[in-house]
Formats: structure tokens, C-alpha cells, sequence
């Protein structure tokens, strides 16, 4: 009787643990990303309740401003490190909510990637919780969405009632999708070991017309998904810009 | 010695590989004896689920605790209000004998609410179609303010404060921690397990049962009039039809429209199964007629031509009297009576 080589031993124990191989793949993420976002109005710091003028000319205030941000992903050339399960909701009256962190693998990034509100399968993928519990108050009920981004507030152009503007943007399938992806390049390679943190600046004026010029005076609410929501989402789409990537 | 030095690596073999397993097993065993398993049958001759079982593995805790929410006036703003106050077993899960259903302060919903069974088989909910997963559908009444009234959030605090719901969240999840997830989560799994497939006319495809001279000829009417939109064996194939009522006055709803803005999907409505048929009077999306034959009435001589009617029914369906007797017998071979009298669905 031959008994087992050293060989078949090694390849034995290395079957034995494979049992626990999750672990090993989660060590994998051992940098942090640290993700700050400050927003501006007008390229001074956001003050919820205090009059703006748009680049429209149309003056308004702002005490809600709310938005998803999911799906994060640094990026290498054609290389794209989607970070799983990630799911932001970032809210402008609470300040933790403006730093996001995350684990991800160590290497050479070019850039970041992000999707501007919920991917449609999680639209649809019932119950969900943390950053997605419809405690939140950003999931329609009657017509199944998440709202990807919510701006409200009054404007003497509204005749609305109570001169309201509210905004409630949505809806995830087919044409009037309202996602969007946004890649923020940084200048040069980062190489991460243990920390890189990613300031980036939202701009809300670009709200209005970063894209398409969308006067308070025309609409002051929209609250479903459809063509007027999606130019919505083409202008805030544009709001973010990188302000620093730093390796500390 | 070569011998000796073979037996003692593998001496050392057996120990590393007995603590790698001990390793990986010990974590197994941490975990609390749970729930128990409740599988989810197949009745025959339906095809396999929509619903994501996966994603919320039905267990007798689970279904239990869905059960008493869904008759609990708890999710409710001042307690009158309970899922099962719109939706009665013996109705089949419909509201019984109402157009509209009562809801918080005297209001009135604004549509028929539909009986509730095969939910599991079911990829859109509502007349209109609005709602896309089972478990996110309990949001809408809950928060509508002619039905429950109520916050998802203060739902969540008063579940939490009672002495009855954190031991129940428990037995149904491991722990006491109770969110709107779990919530949902759970009166999906009471709602999900409502399977209606035990009528006259089920026994009669399983040979167990035959239908009278009436009924058969019922069926054939049926099978060549009706069952393209009422398709078996859910009847319904789960589109969206103008079927010619045309426009409630006074509660103006346009259906499908109403969700996806498309002009083209103006006065459609989901096609409803017709099982319990007989027991989920009134009918239509307003609960506008009172009488199967009514209903049936309406194909043959109620047709209004209204924008995006259903090209089958241009000229309404040519029936005569004794087709409206029997396909009238018919649809009451669908009522399931095992199904209004099953305990695991009774409070
Ligand atoms: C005030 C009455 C009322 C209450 C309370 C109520 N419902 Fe309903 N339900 C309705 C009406 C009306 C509809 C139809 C809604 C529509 O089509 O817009 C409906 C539809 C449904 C449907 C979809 C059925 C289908 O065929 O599409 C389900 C499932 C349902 N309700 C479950 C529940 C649950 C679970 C609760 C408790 C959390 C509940 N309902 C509470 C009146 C009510
Ligand atoms: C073109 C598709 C189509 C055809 C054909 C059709 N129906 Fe319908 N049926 C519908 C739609 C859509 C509704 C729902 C309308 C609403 O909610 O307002 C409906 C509703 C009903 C209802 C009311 C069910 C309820 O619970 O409210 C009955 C009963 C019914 N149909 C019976 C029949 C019979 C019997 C036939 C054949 C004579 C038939 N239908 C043919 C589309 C169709």
C-alpha cells in the first residue's frame, strides 16, 4: 500500500479550508475610501432656508435637498472596481450622511464612479433596508420607484400652493430613466494602500440648468417619473466636480 | 523511518484538517436553532413562481407573525383599520359586497379592492399595475390616507413599544430587532402562502370531478370568448385592457395611464383573474356592477368605444341568453371553498 505523497497532503488541506474561502475575498478590501461631499450654492456653502437667485434669475429656498448615490466604482483605465452593495442616501441636513466610507482593494485608480440614484433591480427587489428602508421617505408607494433625489423648498415664482417648489425625482425603466452615472476623473494615478479620500463638490444651482433650462416659473413641482423628471436628472447629474484626492 | 515519517504527516494531516473543518463547522454551529422551514407547494398544472423565495425563505415563525400584523389594526393610524378590514376570507380576500372600501376618517378608497390568492404567480399588483414586488405592495395602504393613514416610521415605533411583537419578531427572524423589512418581509410570507387552487373546477382538470351539462358548455363559451385576456390557469394573462366600461364620472381613473403617462394606456386596467369570481362581487375596477351577469351583460351589449378599447371587443361579444346562464355556471365552478374556510388563513 502506497501512502499519500506531500504533494496530495498540501492539495487535501488546501480542499479542507476552501470551505472557508469568503473571508479571504473580503481581506481583498483592505483600503478605505473616504468620500466627502460638500454642497455649494452659488460656490459658497449650502444654507438650507436662505434665498438663492438661479441662473435663471429666479430667486427660491431651499429646506430639503436629498439624493442616492450607489453602486460606487473606482476606476483604472478600462478597469472598473464596482464596490458592492453600496447604497448612500445623502442628505443635506445631516452631516454624516455628506462622508461615505467604504472598504476597497488597494491598487492604482484613475477615477471614480457612481450612480446617481437606485439601479432598477433594487427598485424592484422588495423589502429592503439601511440607506433603502422606505422609512427614508423616499420610495413611492403606489407606483413602485425609489425617489433618486429630492429638492424642496418655496420660490415667489411658484404658484404652487404656499409658493411650494418641490421637486421628486424619479423613475428607473426605459426612457424616462432617471439614472445616471457620474465619473469623476482625478488629475494623475492614485495609488492606494490604506486610505484615499475623494472631496468632491456639488453645485445645486446646476439644479436649474446645467443642461436644460428648467425655470421655476414653468415648474415648480414634479413629482413623477417622465421626460420632465429625466431633464432634472440630466442637470443634477452635472453637479458634482472633484475638489481633492488625497493619499494621507 | 520512511514508513514512520509518511504515518506521522499524516498523523499531522488529520489534525490541521480536523481543525480546518472544526474552523469552518464552528460557525455553523454558532448560529441559533432558527425558524422553522415552511416549502411553498406547486399546485399542479401551475407554472413556477414570480415571487423571490429566495430572498425571504418562508418559515411557520415568518408566516405567523405576517398573520397577526395582517389582522392587526396596529398598522393602522387609530387601530380601525386593519389589512383584513378591506380584505375578508370569506370574500376571498375582497371586501364584501362593496363598490369602495371604507377607510381612515370616514374616507373611501378609490378603487374595488381585488381578492387576494396566487399573489405568488403575480409580477404586477393593483388594477393599475403600479405596484412591482409583493413586499413593497402593504407600503400603499398603509400610508394612503383613505385607507391605514399611517407613517411606515410610526408603524415600526409601535411594534417596537409593544410587549406582544418583539418576541414574535424573534421566533420569525433570530433576533428582537424589528424594522420595516422584517415587517414586510412577513406579511409577505402570510399573504404569499394564499393559494387558491382547490375549486370545483381545479377537481374537474385533476379528473376528480365533472361539471354539469351547464358548466360544460359554460366552458366552451368561455374558452372561445373570454380566455384570451382570462387566461388559464390563472384567468388572466396579466396584461392591461381597455374592456369597454368606460370613464367612471366620478372617480375619473384611467388605469394603467396613470403610471406610465402613455396616452396609448388611457382607460386599461389589469386583466383580474376570475377565480372566486362568484365571491368578489362587486365588479370592475369601481366595483360598478353588482351581478356576474351584469358583467357578462356588459361584453354583449355594454361596450362603450372609448380610445384604446380592445380590438377584440369592437363589436362586443356576440352571446346568447343560455351562453349568460351557462358561462354564469361556469365562473361558479371557480369558487374555491377550501380556500374561504382554511384555517391557516383565518385570524
Ligand atoms: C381601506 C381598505 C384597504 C386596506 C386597509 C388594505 N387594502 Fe389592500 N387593497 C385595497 C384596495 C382598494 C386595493 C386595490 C388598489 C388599487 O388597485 O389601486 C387593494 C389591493 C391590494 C393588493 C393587490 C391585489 C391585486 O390583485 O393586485 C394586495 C396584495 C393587498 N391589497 C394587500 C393588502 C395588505 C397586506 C394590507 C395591509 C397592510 C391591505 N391590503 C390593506 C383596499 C385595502
Ligand atoms: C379584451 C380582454 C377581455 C376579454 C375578451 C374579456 N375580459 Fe373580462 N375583463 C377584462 C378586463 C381588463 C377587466 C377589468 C376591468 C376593470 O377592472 O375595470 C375584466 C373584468 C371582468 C370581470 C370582473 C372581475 C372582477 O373581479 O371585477 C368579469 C366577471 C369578467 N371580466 C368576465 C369576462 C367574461 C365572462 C368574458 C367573456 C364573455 C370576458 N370577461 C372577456 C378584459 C377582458
Amino acid at each position: 500500500m502506497r501512502f499519500p505523497s506531500p504533494f496530495s497532503v498540501l492539495l487535501l488541506i488546501a480542499v479542507m479550508l476552501s470551505g472557508c474561502q469568503r473571508e479571504v475575498d473580503e481581506e481583498l478590501s483592505n483600503a478605505q475610501l473616504e468620500l466627502t461631499i460638500t454642497h455649494q450654492s452659488g460656490g459658497a456653502p449650502l444654507q438650507l432656508g436662505t434665498p438663492y437667485t438661479n441662473g435663471l434669475g429666479e430667486t427660491f429656498t431651499i429646506n430639503t435637498f436629498k439624493y442616492y448615490l450607489s453602486n460606487l466604482a473606482l476606476v483604472n483605465g478600462n478597469n472598473v472596481v464596482t464596490i458592492p452593495d453600496t447604497y448612500f442616501l445623502v442628505d443635506d441636513e445631516t452631516d454624516s450622511t455628506k462622508t461615505i466610507k467604504v472598504q476597497v482593494p488597494a491598487g492604482t485608480y484613475t477615477g471614480l464612479r457612481m450612480l446617481l440614484g437606485v439601479d432598477s433591480t433594487r427598485n424592484v427587489s422588495g423589502a429592503q433596508t439601511g440607506a433603502l428602508d422606505p422609512v427614508q421617505d423616499m420610495f413611492w408607494t403606489w407606483n413602485t420607484g425609489y425617489i433618486m433625489a429630492k429638492l424642496e423648498g418655496s420660490s415667489p415664482l411658484s404658484s404652487a400652493p404656499n409658493n411650494r417648489i418641490q421637486y421628486h425625482i424619479g423613475g428607473f425603466a426605459g426612457t424616462n430613466s432617471s439614472l445616471r452615472t457620474v465619473t469623476i476623473n482625478f488629475p494623475a494615478p492614485v495609488q492606494v494602500e490604506r486610505t484615499m479620500q475623494v472631496s468632491l463638490i456639488a453645485e445645486i444651482m446646476r439644479w436649474f440648468d446645467a443642461v436644460h433650462p428648467l425655470p421655476i416659473a414653468q415648474t415648480a413641482v414634479s413629482m413623477t417619473p417622465g421626460p420632465l423628471a429625466a431633464q432634472y436628472a440630466d442637470n443634477y447629474s452635472k453637479m458634482f466636480r472633484l475638489n481633492s484626492v488625497l493619499i494621507p | 523511518m520512511k514508513l514512520r515519517l509518511t504515518i506521522l504527516s499524516l498523523m499531522v494531516l488529520v489534525l490541521i484538517s480536523t481543525i480546518g473543518v472544526q474552523a469552518c463547522r464552528k460557525k455553523e454551529m454558532e448560529v441559533p436553532k432558527g425558524p422553522t422551514p415552511v416549502s411553498f407547494d406547486i399546485p399542479q398544472g401551475f407554472p413556477k413562481p414570480e415571487y423571490d423565495f429566495a430572498g425571504n425563505p418562508l418559515t411557520k415563525e415568518g408566516i405567523e407573525l405576517g398573520k397577526k400584523l395582517f389582522y392587526d389594526g396596529i398598522l393602522s393610524a387609530d387601530g380601525n383599520f386593519p389589512c383584513a378590514s378591506c380584505h375578508q376570507q370569506f370574500a376571498a380576500f375582497a371586501t364584501f359586497d362593496h363598490d369602495l372600501s371604507h377607510g381612515f376618517n370616514d374616507a373611501f378608497t378609490t378603487r374595488n379592492a381585488p381578492g387576494m390568492f396566487n399573489l405568488a404567480w403575480r409580477k404586477e399588483f393593483h388594477h393599475d399595475g403600479g405596484i412591482l414586488n409583493l413586499e413593497t405592495q402593504p407600503l400603499a395602504p398603509i400610508t394612503a390616507k383613505n385607507e391605514m393613514a399611517e407613517t411606515v416610521d410610526n408603524v415600526v415605533r409601535k411594534l417596537r413599544a409593544s410587549t406582544t411583537y418583539p418576541p414574535l419578531f424573534a421566533a420569525a427572524f433570530g433576533d428582537a430587532e424589528i424594522n420595516s423589512q422584517r415587517m414586510l418581509k412577513a406579511l409577505a410570507q402570510f399573504v404569499v402562502t394564499m393559494v387558491s387552487a382547490n375549486s370545483k373546477y381545479d377537481k374537474v382538470k385533476r379528473g376528480a370531478a365533472s361539471f354539469t351539462q351547464f358548466e360544460q358548455a359554460g366552458y366552451t363559451v368561455f374558452q372561445s370568448k373570454c380566455a384570451t385576456c382570462h387566461q388559464e390557469p390563472f384567468f388572466t394573462d396579466g396584461s392591461f385592457r381597455n374592456n369597454g366600461i368606460g370613464l367612471n364620472p366620478f372617480l375619473k381613473d384611467g388605469g394603467r395611464i396613470r403610471i406610465t403617462g402613455n396616452a396609448a394606456d388611457s382607460m386599461k386596467f389589469l386583466v383580474p383573474s376570475l377565480r372566486n369570481v362568484a365571491l368578489t362581487f362587486p365588479y370592475m375596477h369601481d366595483g360598478r356592477f353588482t351581478s356576474l351577469q351584469q358583467s357578462i351583460e356588459h361584453y354583449r351589449s355594454g361596450i362603450k368605444q372609448t380610445p384604446n378599447l380592445d380590438p377584440s371587443l369592437q363589436l362586443g361579444i356576440a352571446l346568447t341568453n343560455s351562453d349568460i346562464v351557462n358561462l354564469t355556471a361556469f365562473l361558479k365552478t371557480l369558487t374555491d371553498s377550501s380556500f374561504i374556510n382554511d384555517k391557516r388563513f383565518a385570524p
